[in-house]
């Protein structure tokens, strides 16, 4: 593969020397032939001075020579040349160039060899043959030149060596290596661990050929050899992407300055390390021929000359290691114009309805006419587009606007005359001012009737932003009495408020309502509220709803009439009504309600109002209905009344039926029991616990009490109700047990209910007769003539003994036996209060039954020494006089106990101890006696009461209440006073 | 100027210092615990050497990874002698020899892998790191030998200049001179 390394230049002719010099150069040749028979003499024209380099990045032979003794200035002439491989006789390249040869011209040619040169040593020679027909006798070879024996340089003085060496090539081409061995051993080469195939090319010298070979990696890919699995050696192999040509090469300029050039470069050659830097850039222009490197890989700016040069012919040439590519554009500059984006954009003058835009064309001056484009952009859809021819300011009038509406304004320019490219969009946003509402509200009422009054609630919509014409501030009602023909009410209700509420009185009003913002009010919205709004009672009437809503018809009431209203609760089980409604055309007797927010199993109530032709609204009808009806959600409570032998009765008063999810339409009584057989009127059932019961049906909505009757007395029975729609049954709850009654147990009844009554009149007469009873058979005194110790007397016929009668004994007075001076219980005169730690026990509780001493009534007890000589003897005896104002006992709250009851008993004791017995005699206490007085040691005694009781008791110590005389410590009464004195302890 | 002090090695930096008498002096006084701080050094580079010789020969592509033995063989013949039994101040004169040959032919490396490898980030951020330690070394070493010893002077040696070698030869020298210094310092560590 050669290469021609020098041009060629034409002789000038010189007739009589080519004459001369021709017939003189055959002679010599003539002989010259003769004499190279004999000798191997050069012939004339052998190329010499053969001088060969090496380019082993290229892998390139470069061959430099001279023709001496050129016989013309110039001679066409073919080289023929001749390349071995190691050794001279293995030629492995034979080949000619032809060229023009001056005279002492340096020849040159360049050999590219597919294997790496550092394999292997070359030798190059050749021969010339003149080819120039002007000199066709010179038309002879000469001689061949020596063999020239070129090695290349090996960087290392190893042998075992692989070439070439960070070898770059492009994806797909073919690449050889080499091995130099050294010796012939089992070599194996590598790819990425992939085994090359290779062959032995001479002696020592293995050759890998890859072929196609893939871009694998930037960083190179590493190629190894190795002898008997031994790796030896090793090179990278570079592989870049094959250069590709720019794509989308244009040019273009925004201000007639600088003409900007881009493309896409496609792939990026460049490889890693020393592999291959990226691919670079340059622009030339030929009409100037000026040429400019690109410090981009995608664009490069062109200074324009002042001159404003009008056509412009570029070569964009991109340029690697390994290739060029070259692209060519051609065009006229002002057909290249893009424009900058708009700028100063600015809207003035901006009404309700119209406003102006002004803007300015940046950088290109007075050159070009522009093109602009406009849009104008609500929030949805594009409304007006326009195009507007300036040169360099512009202004444009937007009229049929919106009032208080955000556009959108969009505008772009171009060149008028040649649209190469359009500038970019500049959005922006222009705002309408605002304008009063354009539309009435859609207003409807609610009238609740109450005490003479009516509360009219007011309802309306907001108006669409397309009516409001800017942000609503506030709402105006005004209500007209039309009776009195005067403005009663003047309301402003602040936005956002969809109702308010008025109360009138039962006269006819009229209600005005405006939508009001910053500009102006609405069209008044009137509606009339007369007398009898809200009074108007209509039948209700069921009606079917499907998914999509409720089909809803009537019948007009009047022919004279503005039109039909539909209400309804949105939410119809919630408290919260939200009241919905729907206008419909005079004409109009029917309508399709619907609503996302109508629900399966809510009840919806729909009112139909006429309205007249003054704005008053007449009920018309009353549905009701459901999207769809459900199966009930829960079952009535029943109640089994009226329970006998053979039957009982269910009822379920209370049950709402208007708060079930579809219309009841009767009930089920279910009953278990057991008998196997249902009754005629019923039918089994089978329940979700596979047991079965006797169903009875009810299809009477209304009924809601039901009797089961032919049932067996002392039965036991279950039973349950429920309530069904056209979409079910409800729920299966808990079962009522129920057992009926015996069949006889009504005779027991009739013998009993005597029996009760008669003792309970027994009861009462014993209870009334009592004090009579008790007199008669238990008295409190016995009369000792009634009483049986009569005949005891009587019976052992004593003389000396007989019965005492009151009226002979002398009772006033009481003597007092023995009194000791000065001594009284401790807590007399104690002044501070007592703690309960400090309280003595009460000893009376544990003597004496407190009944005894607690008795409510004053109480006077004696000793009757009739019945207590005993008693006495033991000097035991003493006297308790009970005030009469006695109070219920407090010991509890006022001491310890033990602290009491020691007291006492120490009291008591001493009291014993210190009492002669000797003086101690029987005592008497009369009950008419007068309590002692002016004894200061002794108890403050009231005045006489009449005796309400009586009783023997052996009076052996203390007061029945701490505030009763107590005995003192030498026996005599003593005043104990903590209750009810000077001093009380709590 | 002592010329001991060699802490900022360049890129193909491979002559040796010049020999030049001069006063040993430092700055400042050896802080009480160089050599524990050296040994910490010493040991920090052995801790991480061997994952530095990891991530070198993974980035290098195949056929190093497998086959460590004929290509990443510690065979560096002109590589700094150490003797583990010697004297303190004969190994720390060692130790100087071989920190300074390592962190130059470290430096070379570095500079190679960024152009050879440029995205293995880590194998780059691994040669600055014990670069970085290697310089503390060479510095406390120096203040050490002058302070203690009075050494003053030092020869040390680089390794063979890369720059002219081709890809493959650069990355089967660097293989080798890790493998080496990993062998190396494990020794230099356990000796002090």
């Amino acid at each position: 593969m050669g290469r021609p390394a020098a041009p060629a230049r034409n002789p000038e002719p010189m007739a009589f020397f080519a004459v001369f010099r021709t017939a003189f150069l055959l002679a010599v040749l003539s002989w010259r032939t003769c004499q190279s028979e004999v000798l191997p003499e050069r012939l004339p024209l052998t190329p010499e001075s053969l001088h060969i380099s090496i380019n082993s990045t290229l892998q390139h032979l470069h061959l430099q020579w001279t023709v001496h003794k050129l016989p013309y200035q110039e001679l066409q002439m073919i080289f023929q040349i001749e390349i071995s491989r190691f050794e001279t006789s293995k030629v492995i390249w034979m080949g000619n160039y032809s060229t023009t040869v001056k005279r002492n011209q340096v020849l040159q040619w360049s050999w590219e060899s597919e294997l790496p040169l550092e394999c292997a040593t070359h030798f190059v020679r050749m021969k010339s043959t003149v080819d120039d027909a002007r000199f066709p006798e010179l038309s002879f070879s000469s001689n061949w030149s020596p063999w020239e024996e070129v090695h290349a340089h090996t960087p290392e003085q190893n042998t075992d060596l692989i070439f070439p060496r960070d070898k770059l090539v492009e994806e797909g081409s073919n690449v050889t290596f080499c091995y130099n061995s050294g010796i012939n051993q089992n070599i194996s080469c590598y790819l990425d661990r992939e085994l090359i195939h290779g062959e032995q090319l001479y002696l020592n010298i293995f050759t890998f050929k890859l072929n196609n070979v893939p871009f694998i990696r930037e960083g190179g890919t590493n190629i190894y050899c190795a002898v008997n699995y031994t790796i030896k050696d090793g090179t990278v192999l570079f592989v870049s992407k094959v250069l590709e040509e720019p794509k989308d090469f244009s040019c273009e300029t925004q201000d007639f300055k600088t003409l900007s050039c881009s493309w896409d470069p496609g792939v990026d050659t460049g490889l890693f390390f020393d592999g291959q830097p990226s691919q670079h850039y340059t622009l030339f222009e030929s009409f100037s021929g000026k040429k400019k490197f690109c410090e981009h890989n995608n664009q490069c700016n062109w200074e324009i000359s002042r001159d404003l040069q009008e056509t412009y012919n570029f070569t964009l040439t991109a340029e690697n290691y390994l290739r060029k590519r070259s692209v060519n554009t051609i065009f006229n500059l002002t057909h290249r114009v893009h424009p900058k984006a708009p700028d100063s954009i600015h809207f003035n003058n901006v009404g309700a309805t119209n406003a102006t835009m002004t803007w300015k064309m940046p950088a290109l001056g007075n050159y070009s006419t522009l093109l602009c484009q406009i849009e104008l952009h609500d929030k949805e859809n594009m409304r007006q587009e326009h195009n507007v021819s300036i040169k360099v300011n512009g202004e444009f009038l937007f009229s049929e606007l919106m009032p208080d509406t955000a556009y959108m304004v969009c505008i772009r320019c171009a060149n008028a005359k040649h649209v190469w490219k359009w500038s970019k969009w500049v959005t922006r946003t222009l705002i309408t001012a605002e304008a009063a509402p354009s539309k009435a509200l859609d207003v409807w009422r609610k009238v609740k009737p109450e005490k003479g009054l009516h509360h009219v609630t007011l309802f309306w919509k907001p108006l669409s932003k397309f009516h409001a014409n800017g942000k609503i501030l506030f709402y105006n009602i005004v209500a007209k009495d039309l009776d009195k023909k005067s403005e009663l009410k003047l309301q402003s209700i602040p936005a956002p408020a969809n109702g308010t509420e008025l109360t009138l009185d039962q006269g006819s009003y009229q209600i005005q309502v405006t939508a009001n913002n910053s500009v102006g009010a609405s069209p008044a919205s009137e509606i009339v509220i007369s007398g009898d709004s809200g009074n108007e009672e209509v039948e209700e009437q069921k009606i079917n709803g499907t998914k999509d809503g409720f089909l809803i018809s009537w019948k007009p009431l009047s022919e004279d009439r503005a039109g039909y209203v539909v209400d309804w609760c949105e939410h119809q089980r919630n408290l919260h009504c939200e009241l919905q409604w729907k206008n419909v055309g005079p004409n109009t007797t029917s309508t399709v309600i619907s609503s996302d927010a109508f629900r399966p199993g809510i009840r919806y109530n729909f009112r139909i109002y006429e309205l007249s032709t003054e704005k008053i609204a007449y009920l018309v009808e009353n549905k009701i209905g459901y999207t769809q009806e459900l199966a009930p959600s829960d079952s009535p409570q029943v109640k089994a009344i009226n329970v006998t032998s053979h039957s009982f009765t269910l009822s379920w008063k209370d049950y709402d039926t208007e708060a079930q999810r579809g219309f009841i339409q009767g009930y089920r009584v279910c009953l278990k029991s057991k008998a196997t057989q249902c009754h005629l009127d019923s039918v089994a059932e089978l329940l979700p616990d596979n047991s079965t019961c006797c169903e009875h049906a009810i299809n009477n909505p209304k009924q809601k009490i039901f009797l089961v009757e032919n049932l067996q007395p002392e039965s036991f029975y279950e039973f349950f109700v429920s309530s069904f729609t056209s979409a079910g049954k409800s729920p299966i709850g808990t079962f009522t047990k129920v057992t009926t009654q015996d069949e006889h147990s009504h005779m027991l009844m009739h013998i009993i209910l005597p029996m009760v009554l008669c003792v309970l009149l027994i009861a009462v007469m014993c209870y009334w007769k009592s004090q009579w009873v008790k007199e008669k058979c238990y008295p409190d005194i016995p009369d000792p003539y009634k009483s049986s110790i009569l005949s005891l007397i009587k019976s052992k016929e004593s003389p000396h003994l007989r019965i005492m009668n009151v009226k002979d004994c002398t009772p006033d007075t009481i003597e007092v036996v023995n009194k000791s001076e000065g001594t009284k219980t401790q807590f007399i005169g104690i002044e501070k209060p007592l703690t309960e730690s400090e309280f003595p026990k009460p000893a009376n509780l544990y003597l004496l039954p407190a009944q005894d001493f607690c008795v409510p009534g004053p109480c006077i007890s004696f000793v009757n020494h009739t019945y207590s000589e005993s008693a006495c003897d033991s000097g035991s005896c003493a006297h308790t006089p009970v005030p009469d104002t006695a109070p219920p006992c407090h010991l509890e709250l006022l001491a310890s106990p033990d602290n009491l009851l020691n007291t006492l008993e120490k009291t008591h004791t001493d009291s014993l101890g210190e009492i002669p017995a000797g003086k101690i005699s029987l005592n008497y206490v009369s009950q008419l006696a007068s309590p002692m007085s002016g004894d200061k040691d002794s108890l403050l005694i009231h005045s006489p009461v009449p005796v309400l009781c009586s009783e023997y008791k052996m009076q052996m110590a203390v007061p029945s209440c701490l505030d009763s005389p107590v005995l003192s410590e030498n026996g005599s009464l003593s005043s104990m006073t903590l209750l009810g004195q000077d001093k009380h302890y709590h | 100027m002592p010329l001991l002090l060699v802490l900022h090695w360049k890129y193909g930096a491979g002559s040796p210092l010049p020999s030049v008498n001069a006063t040993c002096a430092t700055r400042h006084q050896c802080h009480s615990s160089v050599m524990s701080q050296i040994r910490n050094q010493l040991a920090q580079l052995n801790s991480s050497a061997n994952a530095l010789f990891i991530l070198y020969y993974t980035a290098q592509g195949d056929p190093f990874p497998s086959n460590l033995d004929k290509l990443c063989a510690p065979n560096v013949t002109d590589f700094p002698a150490f003797h583990a039994n010697g004297t303190e101040k004969a190994k720390l004169v060692e130790l100087y020899r071989i920190i300074a040959y390592l962190g130059a032919s470290l430096g070379n490396i570095t500079q190679d892998q960024k152009l050879l490898n440029p995205n293995a980030l880590s194998l780059h951020s691994k040669l600055s790191a014990t670069a970085d330690v290697m310089r503390g070394v060479l510095s406390n070493v120096h203040c050490r030998l002058c302070n203690k010893y009075h050494v003053a002077h030092v020869d040390v040696a680089y390794g063979p200049d890369t720059s002219g070698k081709d890809v493959f030869q650069k990355k089967k020298l660097g293989c080798q001179l890790l493998g080496k210094y990993k062998q190396v310092i494990g020794v230099v560590t356990q000796s002090f």
